[in-house]
């Protein structure tokens, strides 16, 4: 089963991964791993009038920016940065998503780069978005790459870096 | 409703896609289960299955009820489920739901029918292929219902008492599949439960007894054939399909079937509640390889029982302590004797032996050498009166370790020196015991027996000296 002790506590100016579980009239309902459902205004996208109000069903996956949150009300989400302009939010189309912990999520993003995806990165092609709420994007011209990424991605959960690149040596090693 | 797990349209396509190569999204290939682990409870009939992630507890339990009155001599299993809402958000507490009913369905109707009720089933399709000889399911024309369980040993009186067995199914963790998991837990729990023994006397016959299991050994239930669950999942066009779905997989799945096998080949029963329709060519050939993936199975359980079953017995025997030494030392004997041949010679001599034996090794004081062996024998011969059952009026220490033998090989004058002989005889089996029982030690006889050669320790210490030359001499003899 799915783990879902993995919670995710919503904070301002957080990037996250969300599914569209409803549509309203004024917002999206996503779902970020938190308490409560978020809201992504319809008009939160670059260039967003009334007119070109995009169309996503239930099940798309959106990569956006948290912008309010507190314990009262549901957060706000926002596909746009704070100037306005798109930087890579929105929906994010074909490619494999799983969940994972909100540490590994972090660590995933630490910079310099970590040395699992570092090594993943010398050997496969891919490209990877990963929410702070515990949500990873993969996505590769062929599915066995993507498997083979996520399932190191999945593994490494309690792993130390030293450890990680090691784990990533032998599953490269084992498949070429 | 907020806490749910829901699937992106993301990963519906990509599990799609990847199945068109054949890969799983765990790694695993189209017709691969996921690493299934069984391990049992302290108590009989507890049984607890892990399918990859799939956690799932069964529990045997039996009480003596009324039967049916259309089947006044046979004994009743049913099976319970409970969905608990520690696997799965979506399960609810309370009263079980469709999932849960149909579950406890599908494997009620596996233990339960017959292969001849499926018979109908299978000719239709059969026929429509005319391929009679790909399919190795048996025709069980003549028999009567055989089912996974006999139901018939359960009665006690007829009419009036019978066995009601009763299978409680937990789920603990849902990690998709849970039938076949399910079914796993109630065939090992079933296998590994003991019903009480139980008499029927009285004046009028009818009275029932039953026995507390510390008198009587419980009894096995009597199962024929462990019929297989093996649920295949369907994607695409009803055209790709998977063994052993995950969580994430049933999610997008089209539809799924479940069919249930044993090992002989008998369909037991097919389960395929809505979803995409399938080709009969697919069903069969799912059948197919259903059987195999079942005879694995199957294999599987049966060695898990076996084990289980041994390392309880073993468990059981070794309460007692004079059975212990029997238990512990007849390997040891049987060793010496394939030795020493012509010990076997000796069997006549064998009660003489034992009480010599025990009286040297009374006055053999050499308290560290003395091997538990020796030391459990006098344990055991001290308690001879008191031991329960058959075991304990035999000493395996006569045949095995034939003094005789020995004194014919070793001493020229056996009339002449009557105490000596008795030390040096115990010697040798101590040289020989030494080394191979010093790792099954029984401390606490060892520590009893010990006190007591202590206090005779001063009447001995020139015989304690003499065994030492004696065993050299021996071991060189060996040799």
């Amino acid at each position: 089963m799915l783990v879902f002790f993995w919670q995710y506590v919503p904070s301002v100016e957080d990037t996250v991964l969300g599914i569209v579980v409803d549509t309203k009239p004024d917002n999206f309902l996503v779902d970020i791993k938190g308490p409560n459902l978020a809201f992504l205004p319809v008009l939160s996208f670059e260039g967003g009038t009334r007119r070109n109000i995009p169309k996503f069903e239930i099940g798309t996956l959106i990569y956006a920016r948290v912008v309010k949150a507190n314990s009262i009300m549901n957060p706000e989400l926002s596909c746009m940065d704070a100037s306005g302009k798109a930087a890579e939010f929105g929906q994010l189309k074909s490619g494999y998503t799983f969940e994972t912990s909100t540490g590994l999520a972090r660590m995933l993003l630490s910079s310099p780069t970590c040395p699992l995806l570092e090594a993943l990165g010398k050997k496969l092609s891919f490209e990877i978005a990963v929410g702070l709420n515990g949500r990873v994007w993969v996505n590769a011209p062929s599915p066995s790459n993507v498997i083979v990424v996520s399932s190191a991605i999945k593994e490494s959960e309690s792993y130390s870096r030293l450890q990680q690149k090691s784990m990533v040596e032998k599953l490269l090693a084992k498949l070429s | 409703m907020d806490q749910r797990w829901r699937p992106t349209v993301n990963e519906r396509e990509f599990i799609e896609q990847a199945l068109q190569s054949d890969l799983r999204v765990d790694g695993r290939r189209p017709f691969d289960f996921r690493k299934l682990t069984i391990s049992f409870g302290r108590e009989d009939g507890s049984a607890e299955v892990l399918l990859g992630e799939t956690c799932v507890m069964g529990y045997v339990t039996a009480q003596l009820v009324p039967p049916y009155k259309d089947r006044p001599n046979e004994g009743t299993l049913a099976i319970f489920t409970e969905f608990s809402p520690m696997a799965d958000p979506a399960f609810e507490p309370g009263r079980p739901g469709e999932a849960a009913i149909e579950l406890g369905r599908v494997i009620d109707r596996g233990l339960r029918w017959s292969p001849d009720g499926c018979l109908a089933v299978v000719f239709l399709f059969v026929r429509e292929l005319e391929v009679w000889s790909l399919i190795r399911i048996h025709f069980w024309s003549v028999r009567r219902e055989s089912r996974a369980v006999d139901m018939e040993s359960l009665c006690v009186v007829a009419g009036k008492h019978v066995w009601a067995v009763r299978v409680d199914l937990h789920i603990l963790d849902n990690g998709g599949n849970l039938t076949d998991a399910a079914n796993i837990a109630a065939l090992a729990a079933l296998s590994t439960f003991r019903r009480p023994e139980c008499t029927v006397g009285g004046d009028d016959g009818q009275q029932v007894t039953v026995h507390d299991p510390e008198v009587m050994d419980p009894l096995p239930l009597t199962i024929h054939h462990l019929p297989i669950a093996v649920t295949f999942a369907y994607f695409g066009d009803g055209n790709i399909m998977v063994i052993d779905p995950t969580y994430k997989e049933e999610a997008v799945m089209g539809g799924r079937m479940t069919a249930t096998i044993n090992s002989n080949g008998d369909v037991c029963a097919i389960q395929k509640a809505g979803g995409e329709g399938v080709m009969s060519s697919v069903i069969m050939q799912c059948l197919r390889i259903a059987s195999v993936k079942a005879a694995d199975i199957t294999s599987k359980i049966k060695t898990k029982v076996d084990k289980y079953t041994t390392e309880k017995a073993l468990q059981k025997v070794k309460r007692t302590p004079a059975i212990v030494a029997k238990e512990v030392n007849v390997p040891d004997v049987t060793m010496k004797e394939s030795t020493h041949s012509a010990m076997e010679n000796q069997t006549s001599k064998a009660p003489n032996d034992g009480q010599q034996i025990s009286e040297g090794d009374e006055n053999h004081q050499n308290t560290k050498m003395i091997s538990t062996l020796t030391a459990d024998r006098t344990v055991k011969h001290k308690q001879t009166p008191t031991s329960v059952g058959g075991p304990s009026n035999w000493d395996p220490y006569s045949k095995g370790v034939s003094l005789s033998s020995l004194r014919i090989s070793r001493l020229p004058d056996p009339p002449a020196v009557a105490n000596d002989e008795k030390h040096e005889d115990a010697e040798p089996m101590l040289t020989e015991s030494n080394p191979e029982v010093k790792s099954v030690s029984n401390s606490g006889s060892a520590g009893e027996s010990d006190e007591v050669k202590e206090s005779r320790s001063p009447e001995s210490l020139v015989d304690a000296v003499k065994p030492k030359h004696k065993r050299k001499k021996k071991q060189h003899g060996k040799s």
